[in-house]
């Protein structure tokens, strides 16, 4: 298909559009033309499987910025740039007792970029902190809980709880005074449960007190455990959104 | 579209008429919300960007398990733990509480399944006086529950009048405990180890011993309170016609916890120093 509805008077746009949007690399990655008609628009959308997410249309009360404050969506993307950042970070860092905190200061010091990225991870992760418990408060004060949307709640809460958690095994990893007595503090609180408190605290710890083994763990559940779990949780989370009607409407 | 406007049939007029406005409230994806997603994520990326430029991330001197820091705090999303672990039972404070918080949260669609108030924001009538009235009394609430256990009743009293506070035994929550002239045989109530069988989990058998004025002041007070208040201030709410549908309760409940959640957060950053006691504190202030 081509572009101009008068194929024997084409001009030199039609003729650029024709070569870059009608040739066979371009179809061949992206299906359709560039999306400048409502039928490209829609199959841009239902073609792409990061698009897909995305219904083809929404209501257009849906896209005030006031009736989001585009919160989940920011969420979400701290957690890519979160993960962008954080593999870079993995370059350069050992979960060691004794190479941890060297590693950090070698990370602002030696390495071009280091203090910048470790700058963003971190301001980044506890900005998801607080989009995530607003992105609640949105959802709340909307109303956007109601049926057919609990369950969806339900997995936004353990969603908050995935990113506290990955917060927090987060904190230990500078190995300085500030990470291992915030984490120690923490752990404690574990510690204090009825019965089986103690117990669970050894296996979060892997010990009696913080060290390389509780380093380890952190690190593990840090870098490869909970972003796992938190990727499924998303997954079911956006899922749910799209299965559910998009976001909620008043009836 | 031109099908609609040449349909000759009145009858079904009006669907067409509905189908119709649907259609032309709806916007398409590409461009109208791809683009302010783009847009976002481009302006968030130059703020942290910014951010991270402007504002290293603290880093203090190496970890060391033979000095510990005063005050040590826990990450700063979790300072309202710390916080509420100064005027309860640790178990209660730091295990309970979240845990039962969380399945309350969790549980809020299934309490209130009515479709009122549903995709605008606080659209029910009332919904605002609610949050209003909900985060009011939650944070001033804290901050007086707050004031209270850390007797500063008892200090403002003894400042104005130079007199010593005269019921020792509302100083403070502790004061409870410690002022009261308990029976000595509550102190320490045996129930043996046949009440809490844990030797069937392969632990420890534990033999109880309940000290009644400890169990008051760290747990039955506590617990009373968190339970209670709320509860009152939903039956107060309703009859003053505050909140009179589910959803206004919930978001008068709702209201209060995050304002809860919140005072407590900030009191446990900025409000408390060393030996956690209720001063102005930040952690760039300290030489750590």
């Amino acid at each position: 298909m081509t572009a101009t509805e008068s194929p024997e008077r084409r001009s030199m746009g039609d003729r650029v559009y024709d070569a870059i949007f009608t040739n066979r690399l371009w179809r061949s990655i992206f299906r359709s033309g560039y999306p400048n008609t409502p039928r490209n628009q829609m199959l841009a959308v239902a073609t792409n499987v990061f698009l897909h997410l995305h219904p083809t249309r929404i209501h257009r009360t849906h896209v005030k910025i006031t009736h989001t404050f585009c919160l989940g969506g920011l969420s979400f993307f701290l957690f890519l740039g979160l993960t962008i950042s954080g593999v870079l970070l993995m370059f350069y860092y050992v979960p060691s007792v004794e190479r941890a905190y060297e590693d950090i200061l070698a990370l602002e010091t030696d390495v071009r970029f280091g203090q910048l990225m470790r700058n963003m991870h971190r301001w980044m992760a506890h900005g998801m902190v607080l989009t995530v418990l607003m992105h609640m408060m949105r959802v709340f004060y909307t109303g956007a809980y109601k049926p057919p949307r609990e369950f969806n709640w339900v997995v936004g809460v353990v969603l908050l709880v995935l990113t506290l958690l990955l917060s927090f095994t987060g904190y230990l990893l500078p190995w300085d005074q500030l990470a291992l007595w915030a984490i120690t503090v923490g752990t404690n609180m574990v510690g204090s449960a009825p019965l089986l408190g103690e117990p669970n605290r050894f296996v979060l710890v892997g010990g009696f007190q913080v060290g390389q083994s509780a380093l380890i763990r952190f690190y593990t559940l840090h870098v490869i455990g909970l972003p796992l779990m938190a990727a499924v949780f998303m997954t079911v989370h956006f899922w749910r959104i799209r299965r559910d009607g998009g976001l909620a409407r008043p009836l | 579209m031109a099908a609609a406007n040449t349909q000759p049939v009145a009858a079904s007029r009006a669907v067409e008429a509905r189908k119709r406005r649907q259609r032309e409230e709806e916007l398409l994806v590409w461009p109208d919300l791809v683009f302010i997603e783009f847009i976002s994520a481009v302006l968030f990326t130059v703020l942290i960007v910014a951010l991270a430029v402007l504002v290293d991330a603290i880093l203090l001197d190496r970890a060391n398990p033979a000095v510990t820091p005063n005050p040590s705090k826990a990450p700063w999303y979790f300072l309202n733990l710390q916080e509420l672990l100064l005027h309860m039972h640790p178990a209660l404070a730091g295990v309970i509480v979240p845990t039962v918080a969380l399945i309350a949260l969790g549980a809020i669609p299934y309490w209130d399944n009515t479709a009122e108030g549903q995709g605008e924001w606080l659209s029910t009538p009332r919904a605002w006086l609610n949050t209003y009235v909900g985060a009011g009394v939650g944070s001033v609430g804290t901050l007086l529950l707050i004031l209270f256990d850390d007797a500063q009743h008892a200090k403002m009293w003894e400042k104005l009048t130079g007199t010593d506070w005269p019921i020792p035994a509302l100083r403070n929550l502790r004061a409870i405990q410690n002022e009261i002239p308990w029976p000595e045989s509550w102190l320490k109530v045996p129930l043996g180890d046949k009440l809490l069988r844990t030797d069937l989990l392969g632990l420890p058998k534990i033999s109880l011993n309940v000290n009644i004025p400890g169990l008051i002041v760290e747990q039955i007070i506590p617990i009373s309170t968190m339970v209670g208040l709320p509860i009152l201030l939903s039956i107060v709410a309703w009859k003053a016609k505050i909140a009179q549908t589910k959803r206004d309760h919930m978001i008068l409940q709702f209201s209060g916890f995050i304002a809860v959640y919140v005072t407590l957060t900030i009191i446990g950053t900025y409000m408390r120093g060393e030996g956690l006691a209720l001063v102005p504190y930040t952690i760039f202030a300290g030489d750590h």
